[in-house]
């Protein structure tokens, strides 16, 4: 194809207005131009803050798992259940989010910058325009997600910034269910999400999601770590406790089961980093855990009940080979039966492992996923349910976890013998871990989409309550 | 005759086989860089491998001229939006061809031309098109809605609120009823107002999609019927009213709780059914089966008689057959290729005459089949060649005498059977009657004349005499078989007549005086006697004439036998006869000639 020769709008129907796209998450802030495939700027949520030379000190992106920095602590601006509840640093998080990737830094006050000094006995010239200038987003319009029960007030707490603080010509929020839908190529789907703190289930109809089908559980891939943390706790051979890299100066190889032989960093009590730093790098270990060894029982019937040949599904499990998995400081083990145990609960509820000192409290029957998809498709309308279940889109990053969209086809069929169940899950990772930034990328790249952006001159007309308005 | 009108005749496509090509002569060019010499050396065949050379051949020319078009980042406003806000996209600059037309139109230096100009040159943005709005009927007044609208369920706020949210949602039932969150008075209770900002569901007063649905029909449909009365409404306005009018919020109440039924079936109900589906599938799948294979042995059945067969124009026979079906092909379609201009058909001749018929047709049609031939030919040539054939038909037609036709064996038939059949069959058909007693009747016949019943040499002539054998024997069987009717019935006529007679004597010598009663006797036995009561018959129902002839027979011979029977009887049956059709007394005669040769 020739490249001098522009694709006609009429073949994908975009029109790119070089908007910016923000997909705010518990775990990961993903930003990126609209247009694109992959958010171009992927931060942790979780920001890290000190004091240095009685300054406060934030540092925000990949940064904050590198230097345990004497006292520095780790915050998230999300609260767990997906809504923001630190909007200071929220704000400061999500403009980091773009401001370091995509429109980079805007040079300072012209008067102090050193830029403008003009020599002695001459007067600067007045700038004009400086105001917007400053502004990270002057030029670009704004896209970002929220989940589904987002409260009006975050709603309008967000367009204001948008508009007052980042200057954005034009702003739209929308949610992230639907954007999933959108990046499968559906405009009616039921989103299944799962998320790091949260699981959602997302009825969407023609774009626009029904509100009353909305469900959501804490049943996330933090929980998930909990499980593991519990697995640990109660490791048979010995507990396994996480040590995080930062605090392993070197290790040596032990075999399997073998008490660790390593030899520790250790930092003076007024240097130490703070709690939060290290549960969040044991987090690290624990996601890689998750990544290579935890697994989901394929079902039919959950882990806990006589398979179909009459051998509990618990022995089939034991049967299969095991996966080994080394920890930092070289304790490693092959976990056989246990790799499933810790994903069994967000199916069947009682197979939780028990864990008093988890910040989860046990699972009900009905935070689990098919529970949950059960109460979606019960708040919608009855004409409309076998639609949406030959439409399931799986998305979020624990939903990479292995064999669990064979787990849920599974369920669901069991649930649902009769309609058809089709389940669209994107092979490709980043595709299942952004899916709602890249609904938002295709959304906000679409010529008809530029008619409903809210312009700043809406807004000033309005005041955010407009938001409730238009993004419906 | 050319081969065209051989393929022509046998039925052969018209270019089975393509004529073998003349041999082209394959020249190999000798390739520039290769000395001739060198070149005489490869011999016939060229190397597998190209000799070319590749040179450089210059730079390529640029299709056009023109100018690079720069991509701009150009700002641009959305029609669709109701303020005008603008964003920026990169959009390539025009053509240059239009930026002389620009530069012209500077020239004259009018400014309100240029304004002009570069309005028509802006383009509307493009997606603007696709902002579309659903029809809504007009909103009420007040007065229409306590006139027309008024409900006891429904509050006027409440269905205000309904069609703002139909409007605004563009009729997706779903996201209206999922949306619906009408508050009756949201001021009185503040609390409960923040309440339902972050709860995800508040649900009041629950509306069903069918209520609001049957709410927001009854009001289109009024406001419709308001608009335009339902006589004047247009056929698919009125359908509209119609469907809206007849929306019964019950039954889909009804038909949803089936279908939630039919949803949360069991695992067990829905194995069930797709065993059952499977099980009609293949029933299904039989009965087509049964189907193509009835049809299959219905097309075996009655396969067309193929005329392809070349065989059949092998004899003459077959050819003026030919030239029949021809003609009438021709006929119906109303040409004049053979048939000529002044509609004289040349009479199917037999085998001459077809040849020169035959191949210019053929010629003709081969004509206007091959692309280089027809095209050129004029109408007039094709009229010329029509009339040429005709009358090298006529001379054909001259040239056969009686004698020469009875040297070839050339014959004419009137007709010919559709079909296949052998000869041999017809030789048998002859021999074979209607019924089984006649057939063994004619087999006795034929062996009293030492005739074999299949013919040793069945040549033609002793076939036609055989066949005019045949027919009289039939004759005479008919005969014998009439005669013998006759005869049968004369006797039993005899019989009552002389009963009657005797009867009559006895009556006259018992009482004289009771002759009016015995008169009546002697009437009433005469119509119920089975001979009259096939007389009746026979006029009436026009029976074969064997059987008529039959019955007047008896009459006849009964008038002629006993002229002293009763007067009125005689009578009576004079009417009879003089009312049978003139081929019954033919008949009659040809009977009466046969019993003669007997």
């Amino acid at each position: 194809m020739n490249p001098s020769v522009p694709p006609s709008a009429a073949e994908y129907g975009g029109d790119e207005v070089s908007a910016i796209v923000l997909d705010p998450g518990f775990s990961s802030t993903r930003a990126g131009f609209a247009g694109e495939d992959t958010p171009k700027s992927l931060i942790p949520t979780y920001y890290g803050k000190y004091s240095f030379e009685d300054q406060d000190k934030i540092i925000f992106g990949d940064d904050v798992f590198v230097t345990p920095r004497p006292g520095l602590s780790i915050g998230n601006p999300m609260g767990r259940d997906g809504i923001v509840e630190d909007w200071d640093m929220a704000e400061k998080l999500w403009e980091y989010s773009f401001t370091s990737r995509l429109t980079g830094a805007k040079p300072g006050n012209p008067l102090h910058n050193g830029l403008n000094d003009v020599p002695d006995g001459e007067l600067p010239t007045e700038m004009e325009g400086l105001e917007t200038d400053e502004k990270p987003l002057a030029d670009s319009p704004l896209l970002m997600s929220e989940c589904s029960w987002n409260p009006t007030k975050a709603r309008e707490k967000t367009i204001e910034i948008a508009m007052e603080k980042w200057g954005a010509p034009a702003f739209y929020l929308a949610r992230n269910g639907v954007l999933a839908a959108f990046a499968a190529g559906k405009a009616s789907a039921l989103v299944i999400d799962i998320g790091a703190s949260n699981i959602s289930i997302t009825p969407v109809h023609d774009g626009m999601v029904l509100k009353r089908g909305v469900q959501h559980s804490p049943l996330g891939g933090d929980y998930i770590s909990s499980q593991v943390r519990a697995l640990f706790k109660s490791n048979t051979p010995q507990p396994i406790t996480i040590t995080p890299h930062y605090l392993i100066s070197s290790k040596t190889a032990v075999d399997a089961g073998q008490p660790p032989q390593a030899k520790y960093k250790t930092f003076p009590p007024d240097r130490t980093p703070d709690a939060s730093y290290r549960s969040l790098l044991e987090e690290r270990t624990l996601s890689e855990f998750k990544e290579c060894v935890v697994q989901v029982w394929p079902g039919p019937t959950k882990l806990s009940a006589p398979g179909p040949n009459g051998v509990p599904n618990e022995e089939m499990a034991r049967s299969s080979p095991g996966r080994p998995f080394e920890f930092p400081d070289g304790y490693n083990q092959v976990f056989g039966v246990d790799r499933y145990r810790v994903v069994e609960s967000l199916f069947d509820a009682k197979a939780a492992i028990p864990d008093p000192d988890s910040l989860f409290p046990a699972p009900t029957q009905a935070q689990t996923v098919s529970e949950l998809v059960k109460a979606a498709l019960n708040g919608v309308d009855v004409d409309l349910r076998p639609h949406l279940l030959a439409n399931v889109v799986v998305t979020g990053a624990s939903s990479l976890l292995y064999g669990f969209t064979d787990r849920l086809n599974q369920e669901l069929m069991q649930l649902y013998p009769g309609p058809r169940v089709r389940i669209s899950a994107p092979g490709n990772t980043s595709e299942r871990r952004f899916s709602s930034w890249i609904g938002g990328s295709i959304l906000a790249s679409l010529g008809t989409f530029h008619q409903m952006w809210i312009s700043k001159k809406e807004f000033d007309e309005h005041g955010p309550n407009i938001v409730e308005k238009r993004c419906k | 005759m050319a081969a065209a009108d051989v393929r022509d005749m046998l039925d052969l496509p018209a270019e089975g086989q393509p004529r073998p090509h003349k041999k082209q002569k394959v020249v190999e060019k000798r390739p520039e860089g290769i000395t001739r010499e060198l070149f005489a050396l490869l011999g016939e065949r060229a190397p597998p491998i190209a000799i070319n050379e590749n040179r450089y051949k210059g730079r390529p020319k640029w299709q056009t001229k023109a100018r690079v078009r720069p991509w701009r980042m150009t700002p641009f406003s959305n029609e669709a939006r109701s303020d005008d806000l603008v964003l920026r996209h990169w959009q390539r600059e025009p053509g240059s061809t239009q930026t002389p037309a620009i530069e012209d139109m500077k020239m004259e230096g009018e400014t309100t031309e240029q304004q002009g100009e570069q309005k028509s040159n802006e383009p509307q943005y493009p997606f603007a098109k696709y902002n579309i709005k659903i029809n809504v009927p007009k909103r009420y007044t007040t007065d229409e809605y306590n006139r027309h609208l008024r409900s006891d369920e429904w509050s006027r706020e409440e269905t205000d609120y309904l069609m703002d949210l139909v409007e605004e949602y563009h009729l997706r039932w779903v996201v209206i009823a999922d949306r619906y969150d009408f508050q009756p008075r949201p001021v009185d209770n503040p609390d409960d107002n923040t309440d339902t900002s972050t709860a995800l569901v508040p649900s009041k007063q629950f509306r069903t999609m069918e209520q609001m649905k049957a709410r927001y029909y009854f009001i289109a449909a009024s406001m419709l019927a308001l608009e335009t009365p339902p006589s004047t409404m247009s056929p698919p306005e009125f359908e509209l009213h119609e469907m809206m009018t007849k929306f019964d919020p019950e039954r889909e109440r009804h038909r949803k709780e089936l279908a939630a039924l039919q949803l949360n079936r069991t695992a067990d109900e829905v194995r069930e059914e797709t065993v059952l589906l499977e099980e009609l599938k293949r029933i299904a799948a039989n009965e087509q089966e049964f189907v193509t294979e009835r049809r299959e042995l219905y097309s075996r059945l009655d396969i067309p008689v193929s005329v392809s067969n070349a065989t059949n124009y092998h004899n003459s026979q077959g050819l003026s057959h030919l030239l029949q079906t021809l003609l009438q092909a021709d006929k119906s379609k109303k040409r004049r290729s053979i048939l000529g201009p002044d509609g004289i058909v040349p009479t199917p001749g037999g085998q001459t005459p077809t040849i020169p018929n035959g191949p210019g047709s053929a010629r003709d049609s081969s004509r206007a089949d091959t692309p280089n031939g027809g095209t050129t030919q004029p109408a007039t040539t094709k009229k010329a060649a029509a009339a040429a054939n005709k009358e090298a038909a006529q001379q054909a037609i001259r040239t056969l005498t009686p004698a020469e036709e009875a040297r070839y064996g050339v014959q004419h038939h009137d007709r010919l059977a559709p079909g296949v059949q052998f000869r041999s069959d017809r030789v048998q058909k002859l021999t074979q009657a209607k019924s089984h007693v006649q057939t063994q009747k004619l087999g006795a016949a034929l062996a009293e004349l030492e005739v074999p019943l299949r013919l040793v040499m069945p040549t033609e002539r002793v076939v036609k005499n055989f066949e005019k054998l045949i027919h009289s024997v039939n004759l005479l069987l008919d005969a014998r078989k009439v005669a013998e009717k006759v005869e049968s019935e004369i006797r039993v006529l005899e019989a009552a007549k002389e009963e009657r007679e005797r009867k009559a004597k006895e009556f006259k010598e018992k009482d004289k005086p009771e002759v009016k009663s015995e008169q009546r006797d002697e009437d009433a036995p005469v119509p119920p006697a089975p001979v009259s009561g096939a007389v009746g018959s026979a006029p009436q129902s026009g029976q074969p004439v064997n059987a008529s002839e039959g019955q007047a027979n008896p009459d006849a011979s009964s008038t002629a036998n006993n002229p002293a029977s009763g007067e009125p009887a005689t009578k009576e049956k004079e009417g009879v006869s003089h009312k049978r059709s003139a081929s019954v007394l033919s008949n009659g005669s040809d009977k009466s000639s046969k019993r003669q040769k007997k």
